[in-house]
């Protein structure tokens, strides 16, 4: 997928854990970790919400949108 | 919360039995079709053709439409077992899963094949029947039925569609 998850970057500038921040914004870890590979198909509003709370950080901190290499070849 | 129901047990036990039933109804009509040709004339006086009458395209007749019961019971078996394994599905607790949008499609399939198959009978015996001779057969054009084939195909698509929306919300975090 074209959009990439920076959670795991966020986690590190933050000194968190991943269990820390599951435990924070109330989601199971294995969710967070769906999420965190880059699995997960869609996230809830209320889901980016609280980890930007918790991170202090935006929406575009944590996503990022990377054209995959096929798009970008048949663009140009 | 999980609802403990028999219905489950009933519907999958029924549905084996059915399966079996369906296989001897094979095996009958296919013993009864053998038969008109082995003991014709037996067969005649058993099915008391009238004297004058001609017997030959009623033989004809009732030898088609069990030729075509055959047909029906392959179809019957492709129906049972899905539904036998759509049942399993739903013991197991998953069954908005793509197969079950496959196997709807398939049965909706097979019940517009049966449905065009009571027609095809129902006309035959509609033919070979006469005051004489009269024939009445639980086969022909059935509202009902064509009713039914419309909502499977519907059912069919709703379904897929709902396990379209299941696979995306369980990929939302």
């Amino acid at each position: 997928m074209a959009i990439a998850v920076k959670l795991d970057d966020l986690l590190h500038e933050r000194r968190m854990t991943l269990t820390e921040l599951a435990e924070r914004i109330d989601i199971t870890l294995a969710n967070l970790s769906i999420l965190k590979t880059g699995k997960a198909r869609a996230i809830r509003f209320s889901t980016l919400e609280a980890i930007c709370a918790v991170l202090d950080c935006q929406p575009g901190d944590l996503l990022r949108f990377e054209p995959e290499w096929d798009a970008g070849e048949e663009a140009a | 919360m999980k609802h403990q129901s028999a219905t489950l047990p009933i519907a999958w036990i029924s549905l084996r039995i059915l399966v079996i039933l369906n296989w001897l109804y094979g095996a009958a009509v296919l013993g009864l079709l053998a038969f008109t040709f082995v003991n014709e004339s037996w067969f005649r006086r058993a099915i008391d053709v009238p004297a004058g009458t001609e017997a030959q395209p009623i033989m004809i007749g009732l030898r088609a439409i069990a030729a075509l019961g055959l047909i029906a019971v392959p179809i019957n078996h492709l129906i049972l077992k899905r539904l036998l394994r759509m049942v399993e599905t739903v013991s197991r607790g998953d069954p908005f899963v793509a197969a079950n949008a496959y196997r709807l499609q398939a049965i909706a399939w097979a019940l517009l094949a049966l449905q065009l198959l009571s027609m095809v009978i129902g006309g035959i015996g509609k033919a070979i029947a006469s005051k004489e001779f009269p024939l009445h057969l639980d086969a022909g054009f059935s509202t009902s039925g064509w009713l039914a084939v419309i909502l499977m195909f519907v059912l069919a698509r709703v379904f897929a569609e709902g396990t379209l929306m299941r696979e995306d919300l369980e990929g939302t975090i």
